[in-house]
This record gives structure tokens, sequence and C-alpha cells, in this order.
């Protein structure tokens, strides 16, 4: 028996088959890709200081071609690269800040099959391939009939707590027809919803008039010791799937003294809105009991918060996106993002975040991506754009 | 007074990169007056640096913005990766020994340098040292686009503000020790005039055919200061110019291996004092460079031959007055 498909699945799978040419074709525009991510990841731009950076991508976008380029009030750049058709836009967007700060000496090195170098994949090389899309499709042949609207925001990270793209589609008057977040690592991740989150700082002060004479007497390092204990006792839930991680003490800078301030850094994640509601009273409340306790004073702010949304597993755009993976050679590997795609959805658009290239050292000095794979995440980002274009994902 | 012409000098020829940005008017410009430019990196195992240096200069001053007609790596044969790295990356690689073999081979970036301009076709040649970590196109239209705004310039040298690269971070040099404690002092006592040029002995420079074809290379650590010293002999300080480049950061260097640099260079130096007549008589020259080592407590000295041996001006060359694109 024969089974004839659809004339949309058969589109659909045209495109998946011309993949592997894709593919092939993009190595002969490797160097416009890597110099992009050279010169982009070679600009230091903390959160909050991702101007020149910022000024780069725009000066990308202007050369590129795209229509408006524009730096927004919230410090974003963007672009239009106007479509056959118009009417409805795709967004794309690569979040330009890096965990490295503008002190870190911002060297890449450029080895015969990898870059190695502070922030060159989270996310130096994700935004090159963003500002270089324009030339890309204009390589392949490509042209959409929706308009692509690229955007590099600022404010993603830590702090920032995604208020650039948050701003951007606020203040963006444009019908959104869904949204690609480019990250440079890991390829094969696909991420379609955003993961409730809460950041937060925990700050330990010793007050002037502490008793130093009094039991349980300590400095700050070794309160802090007994917090984070104490943080520890509180319960994680299994399901929902719920998890605390620790990632910053600070406390301290001799040998001899005992300080006097510490702060501690911790984000819990959970798929549950109610467990991180619940968790960040009993953060609070430990806070205060231990103040009370030992004579100190200990605060928490909230640094980030985000509630979980999402789109099903079945919804087209993830299906879609999973055969464009399959057949670039891709595993997916489903991972809830803490990242631009929260606020994406949250305001109402389907989208996904795809990963370009392998990666090891990640977030540190020596962050490395390989650029072998590099092709193939290229390939499923140009063929996912146009499958989102012809109406696949809908 | 001389220092007014010092300013002079100074405020025409010297100029910041920034002044450059738009490479699009460049490049008219250049097309306008049908020049072509050649950009020559002289190697010897630089597998960490080339890769990144080829791809970036290539990539956004051949194929995006087209200011350079042709880009060649010149090495002295790496023992490295470094040809294959070059090559992954679209240069046009060369070992210098390929080029006029029937001149010989000798060991040393002066040489690669010298045969760039028989290997190269541009009217203009612009040199860049291999070791640049923070590579920009800023290293080459800087230094370009004087030669192509304004005709009577004939040689543009790079300045900089030089950190140096230790494994502990960055530390500022001011002008290179060896130009601070060795070349400013004979400038001033022998060529006031060149105390103008901010960075004697930077390894970014480009220059017109013209003028390169036409003086010698020694192949070894002193050709930055013939070139400074033979042009201005021929052309006065109103041939070159200067540009600041920012930021160059690049390896740090021993105290022992600038010492051994020093002792080459004076050799050129004290050569070209004694052909421009500044000196009547010059004592034979010794070829070794003797340093002291101690290990044990025990004191040793070491003596290691610098030998400043120098190519003729390429045009008296007869295979590349013989070229046939010439």
């Amino acid at each position: 028996m024969t089974t004839e498909s659809s004339p949309r699945e058969a589109s659909l799978e045209y495109l998946l088959k011309r993949i592997p040419e894709q593919m092939e074709r993009l190595k002969a525009v490797r160097e416009t890709c890597l110099t992009d991510a050279v010169l982009l990841g070679e600009i230091p731009s903390p959160t909050f200081g991702e101007e020149d950076r910022i000024r780069l991508a725009l000066d990308r976008f202007r050369e590129n071609g795209l229509n408006d380029p524009e730096i927004d009030e919230f410090g974003n750049a963007s672009g239009i690269l106007p479509g056959t058709e118009g009417g409805s836009s795709i967004l794309v967007t690569a979040h330009a800040d890096s965990v490295f700060s503008a002190e870190t000496p911002h060297v890449l090195n450029v080895g015969p099959d990898s870059i190695t170098g502070p922030g060159i994949a989270d996310n130096a090389i994700g935004l090159a391939a963003v500002v270089g899309l324009p030339r890309l499709l204009e390589h392949l042949g490509v042209q959409l009939k929706d308009d692509l609207l690229l955007l590099a925001n600022v404010q993603s990270l830590g702090r920032g707590n995604l208020e650039g793209t948050r701003a951007f589609l606020e203040t963006k008057q444009c019908p959104i027809r869904a949204g690609v977040c480019v990250e440079g690592a890991t390829q094969g991740r696909l991420s379609y919803s955003g993961l409730g989150t809460l950041r937060g700082e925990i700050t330990l002060r010793i007050p002037s008039n502490y008793d130093w004479e009094g039991f349980g007497a300590a400095g700050a390092i070794s309160h802090l010791t007994r917090f984070v204990n104490q943080l520890m006792e509180i319960p994680i839930p299994k399901e929902p799937k719920t998890k605390m991680i620790f990632g910053g003490l600070r406390c301290g800078s001799t040998f001899n003294t005992s300080p006097r301030r510490g702060s501690l850094r911790f984000e819990i994640t959970s798929e549950d809105d109610n467990i991180l509601n619940d968790m960040e009273k009993q953060v609070s409340e430990l806070c205060e009991q231990f103040s009370l306790e030992t004579g100190t004073s200990v605060g928490l702010e909230v640094v980030a918060k985000r509630e979980n949304c999402g789109i099903p597993f079945t919804h087209p755009l993830v299906k879609t996106t999973r055969a464009i993976m399959h057949e670039s050679g891709i595993t997916p590997n489903v991972d809830p993002s803490t990242g631009d795609l929260n606020v994406l959805i949250r305001a109402g658009h389907p989208g996904v975040t795809v990963g370009l290239t392998t990666a090891e050292n990640l977030r540190e000095e020596n962050e490395t991506i390989h650029l072998g794979p590099l092709f193939g995440g290229l390939a499923q980002l140009i063929t996912l754009l146009q499958a989102i274009d012809q109406g696949f994902c809908e | 007074m001389k220092t007014v012409k010092k300013q002079t000098w100074l405020e025409r020829n010297t100029f910041h990169h920034g002044e450059f940005w738009d490479i699009i008017k460049l490049v008219k410009e250049k097309e306008k007056k049908g020049m072509k430019i050649s950009l020559c990196i002289p190697t010897l195992n630089e597998e960490k640096t080339i890769g990144k240096e080829v791809l970036i200069l290539r990539s956004e001053l051949m194929e995006r913005y087209p200011l350079i007609d042709e880009f060649a790596v010149i090495d002295s044969g790496s023992q490295d990766k470094t040809l294959e790295v070059a090559g992954n990356y679209g240069a046009d690689v060369y070992l210098a020994s390929d080029i006029l073999p029937e001149v010989g081979d000798k060991r040393g970036k002066g040489e690669n340098l010298w045969k760039a301009i028989h290997q190269l076709k541009g009217d203009i040649i612009c040199y860049v040292d291999a070791d640049i970590s923070n590579i920009h196109p800023r290293f080459v239209y800087g230094l370009v686009a004087p030669l192509i705004r304004r005709e009577e310039i004939h040689y543009v040298k790079a300045f900089y503000d030089r950190p140096l690269n230790y494994s502990s971070g960055l530390r500022s040099s001011g002008g290179g020790r060896v130009t601070e404690i060795l070349i400013r002092p004979l400038f001033s006592l022998f060529y006031p005039e060149l105390t103008n040029v901010i960075q004697p002995l930077s390894g970014e420079y480009a220059a017109r055919r013209e003028v390169l074809e036409a003086i010698p290379f020694p192949i070894g650590y002193g050709v930055e200061t013939s070139h400074l010293l033979d042009l201005y002999e021929k052309f006065g300080l109103d041939a070159f110019a200067q540009t600041d480049l920012d930021r160059r950061v690049h390896r740090n260097q021993t105290t022992n291996a600038l010492g051994k640099m020093s002792f080459g260079i004076l050799q050129t130096f004290f050569n070209r004092l004694h052909a421009q007549g500044k000196i009547d008589q010059m004592p034979e020259m010794e070829t070794f460079y003797r340093r002291f080592e101690v290990e044990d407590g025990i004191y040793s000295q070491l003596a290691q031959e610098v030998v400043e041996e120098e190519r003729p001006p390429m045009i008296e060359i007869e295979g590349y007055r013989n070229r046939s694109d010439s």
C-alpha cells in the first residue's frame, strides 16, 4: 500500500531533505560567521554594560541590509529583514550579555577546529549567527515571506532578569508569529518551556553592637556556613521537579580577621509555581529566624523571579523542530529554559530555544566551541525559520 | 626652533585609526586611484595566533570590504601547525625558501618581508606581525589609509598602547623596553627628527612598493630600524606617517631576548652611521652577543652569534626586475 503525503507534509519533507545540502553550502560562509563571533566576543559585555557589543551588532545589522536598524531605549539592537509578503514577523533573538566582567581579558583563540575564550559559547557565537542571518540566507538563496525581526537583546543574565527582551516585546508593536532564541551551546538543546525560577542573594551582616562574647558568637563565615546548612534542611520535592543551586559565596579577605559581612547567591527552579512561592517564603522566614537567634542581620533580596510557562511537546513548532534536528544529525535534549524564551512565551508567542554547537568549559575563561558541528546548528536554525515561514509550526 | 617643525609633522602625519572607520570610502578611493594592496604576515611557529589574524583580516578586508587585494602568509619553516591553520582559514601560504630560490634562503623575519616584495603584486604592501592577540581590521586599514589618501606619504608605522601579556594579566609597557632604553637615546643622539616616530620598532607598517624595493633589508632584528634610517636618508621625515592603533596585546619577551635583539639592532645602526658618514671610522664589530648565566652559584659566560646579514634592495635582483607582472 502506498501512503501519499499531503502537499503540506511533502513540502516539509522537501525542506528536511535539503538540510545536508545546506550544511555543505554554509561551509563557504564559515569565515563570516566566525569573524563576527570573534569581533563581538572580544568586546566585554557584562550584564548592564553591553553598549559596545550592541553597537557592533547594530553596525552589522546595518551592513547586512536590515530595515530600521536601531538601538531602543533599553539598549537592545534590532532590525528587520523584510519578507516577500510581510504582514507578520518571525523573531530571532540572542542575548548580548555575558557572565564575564569587563576586567576579564576578552581574548579569543582561533584554532583549526575550535574557538576558545570567555563567552564564545554563551553567547558570542549565538549573537553572531543572529546578526549574520541575512548574509547566510542570501548565500543559500532563501527568501522568507514573513519579515524576519532580528534582536540582540541586553540584560538577560543574572540580575538582568530578562528585562531586555521583556521591554522589547512590550514596546515593539508588530505581530510576531513565533520566536526562536539562539544560544551558542549546546547543540541538541530543545527548550519549549520556561522553567519557574527564583534567584536570590542572601546577605549576612554582623552589626556593630554584636556581642562577641555571647554564646555561639562567630564571624560571618561561620554564620553563613550554619545558614547554608539550615537552607539545605528545607525539603525539596522530587515531583514536581525542583532544584536548589548555591551559585556563589563571598565572604572574608584575610587569614586572621573574622569578616563581618558575607553573601550567598542561590537559584531555585521548579516545575510548580506554588512550590517556588512556598520555598521563597521558607527562605525568607529562615532569614528572619536566623537573624533573631544569632544577633546577626540576614536579608533576602530576590534578584529574579519567573513563573513556569511553555508550549506543549506536541505543539507543531516543537514537533517540527525535533524533525529538523533529527535530519540535521542532532539528538534533541529537552531542556527547560531559564532564559529569554520564558519572556517570549509569557508574552503569548510560541517559541523555542536552540543551541548551535557543542562546547566545553561553559562559563569558564577557557570556554570552547567546536566548529565542526556548527554547520548542522546553523542549518537547523535556517530550516526552522523556513518551516515557520511556510506554516508548518502552527 | 626645531620643535616647531616636529609639532607640524606630528600634527600633520600622526593619525588615529578612528579617522579611517569608513572602510567603504577607503575602498572607493583606492579603486579610483587604481591601487592594489597586498597584506603580508611573516610567520615562524605562530599557530596560536595566526588563525585569528587570517580569519578576521581576510573576512573583513577582502570579503566584506575589498580593501585588500592579496593576502599572504610567508613562513620561515614553522615546525608547528602555522601553515595548516593559516591555509585552513584561507590565506595564501608560502615558504620563504620557495620564493626567489636562486638567491638562496636566509632565516629571519626580514627575509620574509623582503621576499614578499617579489611574491606580492600590490602597489602598497602592508606588514602585520603574527603574534597579535587582539587583532582587528584597524591594524591594516589604519596603516594603508594614509597611503591611499596622501601621495607624499610613503611609509606608515603603527604605534599603540602596548600592554604585555603576563600570566598574571596585562601590564602597560610604555613604548617598549628596547625602544625606550636603546632606540630613543640613539635617535636623540644621531637622528633627532626620528624621535617623532613614537614606536620605531613596531612590527606593523605599510609602504609603497617603490620605496620598499629601493632599500636593503636586514634579515634579523634590525629591519625596522634600517627602514627608518634608510628612508629618512632618502626622503626625509615627510615621507613618514604614523597611526595610533590603540591597544596591541602581544607576548612578553624575556630581558635576555631583548638584549640579543638590541645587539642585532646596534649592528644595523652602526653600519648605517658609518655608511651615512656620521662616523668616520668603525672597528670590526663582534658578532657574538655575550651574557652571563649563573647555576649553583657558578657564573658562566654564554656567547651567541647574532649576525645581521642584509639583503640588497630588491630592485637590484634580476629575478625581480624580470617578473612577468613588473
